[in-house]
């Protein structure tokens, strides 16, 4: 019983890191400038206790002073600047904010009192829940030494409806008086929150890159002792999840349980754990390309949709040579999909979602609408094939057989790749006894021996 | 051992004797030798002339048989593996439960040199030699972390004297110029070339005329390990080496899937030159960007009217410049191809 327990808690909380030294950081963004997340968060707790401890202590004078003169006469109390009560860690789910917060809190040594969206916020459970911790530095706390706090005000886009009425206010006021330093975070930016956003600091999170979630999920592959996972699927989950830590965690422990020996399989429950399956992804990208001539007809057709943008158009790329065989019309389709990835890059460089629309617009529509003599018939649809990411880095035989190189020539990895390497192909290619002299002399195996083909 | 079938490897220089040409500065390494001292130094020269050649081969001199323990290479373009990075920012963490003003602190020095430099300069001197030598290729690479490794080369340099190695001595920021003694690596120059092909060509039984040496030396643009290869490829039809042979195997470095990749273009056939450029954008790990420049090369050398390579130039140039913000190069290299086409179709 108790094995099957500890199988089931879900992996993203198994595996959230407990330290920022250990954890990998995402770039984080200050005024568009690159900053370094964890010396910024460490530094904002550091100032805030050194700059509250001062502020209660000119206070304390100016209470003792107001007491002795008339209230006409009385001084206001000083506070914290705003924005060094708080701060927004902001940028799409599951690339690691919150388990940022717990991190640091732990490296700190402190204890987190959060409310996320689960919890319903109006201003009386907001206060309920934080003014108290908030304000209270009460005498208990000095004697018994307890942990200092940290307040996560989690997903705060999240709060909105009547429901949550006065909420945003609420935490305005919060973070006027408080007592310990705020953190709060949000994926999306939403005009309501404006002035919430204004009174503080504002730091963009961006998705881990591509190799380090790769080294992540290598590490949990590794932990769980995980066979029947193939490198290829491991490139579509995270190519799927575009950026999503969280949704990769949670595919690989679905897939760990549910695949099988048979690759398509797997391949086929990567998709199938997301709401746009294939069959889905394939009728819609047909329809795109066969039956779509208007603009309005093409943004119907994405709204309804639930597939997922940030994959979808790369399927448009990887299909537009199938459906749209007209050099010119390929061209113009080809012209709009380029400049919407422009946008895209845009979108997710600098958070500049007001740009959504136009990128909709070009990727769908724009496409479609280039081809004047649409293609009919039935047109195989083929998954995206090709990753940015993958071809960056070397696979394992590349490696291996670029080790074998420098052990018998000193150059450097690109020299070897990019110099070496093609001559080889030339010399190898002369004649079988050349590549037999060239293997033997650098003792290839059979795989690193296709690489000289 | 088993000789080398592949003649670059073959007839790598083993010492500084061994090296074609270059006198004027084999000769001052060679007193540097006999003086046991040196300051650190910069070398200097285009790509692929032999300059890691000639400073490894100075510091295996220098140091003798303490060769192994004190020398090492690192290349300043390579990325550090996630390993190395981890490595870098857990050896940067003092922890907390060290005493000190630095206890819980983090020290910033870049990664790069955290990992692949520390460790060794700080390391003490084995064996009888003055200073160990770290050789640093493709310095430039080092970008703004130059600062960086210019401090370690004050508070190391007694212990360890740095060979630093660029192409490009505008990248290299002036205080470290300015450290350094300047070595300009020249081209090898004819006549030691010819004699180096000679005494291959004796080697391998083969016949070239002095004539076409000139034209291999013109090909390689001094790269002897190009030219080498050339001659190796071309022996294998025959042992005369003439003008056509020379230039048909030639023809054979060029990059043809680069000049295939347009010329599928240019046919309208579109499938396949995405295929061929996906190819190549794996094959050589080239980014957008590489993959543009080399794009451009051969339009540089085909055969078109101005006009045509001028609205081919500025096509790359559009394609480079949205692939800076874009996300997806392959949609941006397609999109190149695709109006390739197009423009060919009308020209
Ligand atoms: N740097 C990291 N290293 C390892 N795992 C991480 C890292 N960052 C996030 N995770 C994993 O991803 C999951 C999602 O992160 P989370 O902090 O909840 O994202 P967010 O708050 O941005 O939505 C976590 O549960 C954790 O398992
Ligand atoms: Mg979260």
């Amino acid at each position: 019983m108790a094995q099957k327990n500890k199988m089931e808690i879900p992996w993203v909380e198994k595996y959230r890191p407990v330290s920022l030294e250990e954890m990998a950081l995402p770039t984080a963004k200050l005024n568009r400038q690159k900053v370094d997340l964890a010396d910024e968060l460490k530094n904002f707790i550091k100032s805030f206790f050194k700059e509250i401890k001062t502020i209660n202590e000119k206070n304390k004078k100016i209470k003792a002073y107001n007491r002795t003169v008339s209230e006409k006469k009385q001084k206001e109390e000083k506070k914290l600047p705003t924005e060094k009560a708080a701060v927004l860690l902001e940028g799409q789910p599951g690339i690691g904010k919150t388990s940022i917060v717990y991190a640091l809190a732990n490296d700190l040594n402190m204890e987190v009192v959060e409310t996320n969206a689960s919890d319903t916020r109006t201003r009386d459970t907001l206060e309920a829940k934080l003014k108290e911790t908030s304000k209270s530095r009460g005498i208990m706390d000095f004697i018994t030494e307890s942990k200092k706090k940290l307040i996560l005000i989690d997903e705060v886009d999240g709060i909105y409806g009547t429901k949550d009425r006065g909420a945003v206010p609420a935490i305005m006021d919060i973070i006027k008086d408080t007592q310990f330093p705020i953190i709060l975070c949000a994926n999306d930016y939403k005009s309501n929150l404006s002035s919430l956003y204004n009174m503080i600091k504002r730091y963009e999170v961006h998705p881990l890159s591509n190799q380090e979630v790769v080294k992540i999920t290598e590490s949990i592959i590794k932990k769980e002792d995980i066979k029947n996972i193939k490198k290829e699927d491991i490139e579509l989950i995270i190519e799927k999840n575009a950026g999503d830590l969280r949704g990769v965690i949670n595919d690989l422990q679905a897939i760990s349980h549910g695949a099988k020996k048979d690759d398509k399989d797997t391949q086929d429950l990567i998709y199938s754990l997301h709401r746009d399956t294939t069959e889905e992804i394939f009728g819609l990208i047909r329809d795109l390309f066969q039956k779509v001539g208007t603009l309005n007809e093409a943004r119907s057709l994405t709204n309804k949709s639930d597939v997922d943008y940030n994959f979808l158009y790369k399927w448009v790329n990887e299909n537009l040579p199938t459906f749209i065989n007209q050099t010119d019309e390929r061209a113009e389709a080809y012209e709009n999909l380029s400049i919407a990835d422009k946008i895209f890059g845009r979108i997710r460089n600098n958070m500049e979602w007001s740009l959504l629309p136009y990128f909709f617009d070009l990727f769908a529509g724009g496409v479609a609408i280039a081809s004047k003599n649409k293609s009919s018939g039935f047109r195989r649809v083929s998954f995206p094939r090709y990753s940015s990411s993958a071809s960056y880095s070397l696979n394992n035989a590349e490696k291996a057989l670029i080790k074998k190189i420098r052990k018998q020539y000193s150059i450097s990895q690109m020299e070897a790749l990019r110099d070496f390497l093609p001559f080889l192909r030339i010399l190898t290619n002369i004649s079988r006894r050349k590549l037999k002299e060239v293997t033997d002399f650098l003792d290839l195996n059979t795989k690193e021996k296709n690489l000289l083909k | 051992m088993n000789e080398s079938p592949i003649w670059r490897i073959k007839y790598l220089p083993k010492s500084l004797d061994e090296i074609s040409g270059r006198e004027n500065i084999r000769n001052r390494l060679r007193e540097i030798i006999q003086n046991r001292n040196f300051p650190h130094l910069l070398f200097i020269g285009s790509e692929g002339i032999g300059k890691t050649t000639l400073a490894r081969l100075f510091a295996k001199e220098f140091l003798g048989r303490y060769y192994d323990a004190n020398f090492k290479l690192v290349h300043a373009d390579v990325p550090l593996t996630s390993e190395e990075r981890s490595q870098a920012r857990s050896d940067a963490y003092v922890s907390t439960s060290k005493i000190g003003s630095m206890a819980g602190k983090r020290i910033t020095t870049p990664a790069f040199i955290q990992v692949k430099i520390k460790p060794f300069v700080q390391l003490k001197v084995l064996g009888d030699v003055p200073f160990k030598i770290l050789i640093v290729k493709n310095f430039d690479a080092l970008g703004s972390n130059q600062q960086g490794f210019r401090r370690l080369m004050e508070i190391y340099g007694s212990n360890c004297r740095m060979i630093l190695i660029t192409t490009k001595i505008s990248g290299i920021i002036d205080p470290i110029v300015s450290r350094c003694q300047l070595f300009l690596v020249p081209q090898v120059d004819f006549k030691s070339f010819s004699n180096l092909i000679h005494k291959i060509a004796d080697e391998e039984s083969l016949k070239i005329k002095d004539k076409v040496i000139e034209v291999l030396y013109k090909i390689s643009k001094g790269k002897l390990s190009r030219a080498i290869d050339i001659l190796q490829v071309s022996s294998s039809q025959g042992n005369t080496i003439d003008m056509n042979t020379l230039y048909e195997n030639t023809r054979k470095f060029e990059n043809e899937l680069v000049r295939s990749l347009i010329l599928l273009s240019f046919k309208g056939k579109f499938s396949k030159a995405r295929e061929q450029a996906r190819k190549i954008v794996s094959d050589y790990k080239f980014s957008s960007h590489e993959l543009f420049t080399e794009l451009l090369k051969v339009i540089n050398k085909l055969p078109l009217s101005i006009y045509a390579r001028i609205k081919l130039i500025d096509m790359i140039a559009d394609a480079d410049f949205r692939a800076i913000d874009g996300r997806d190069d392959d949609i941006q290299i397609s999109t190149l191809l695709a109006k390739i086409s197009k423009y060919a179709e009308c020209m």
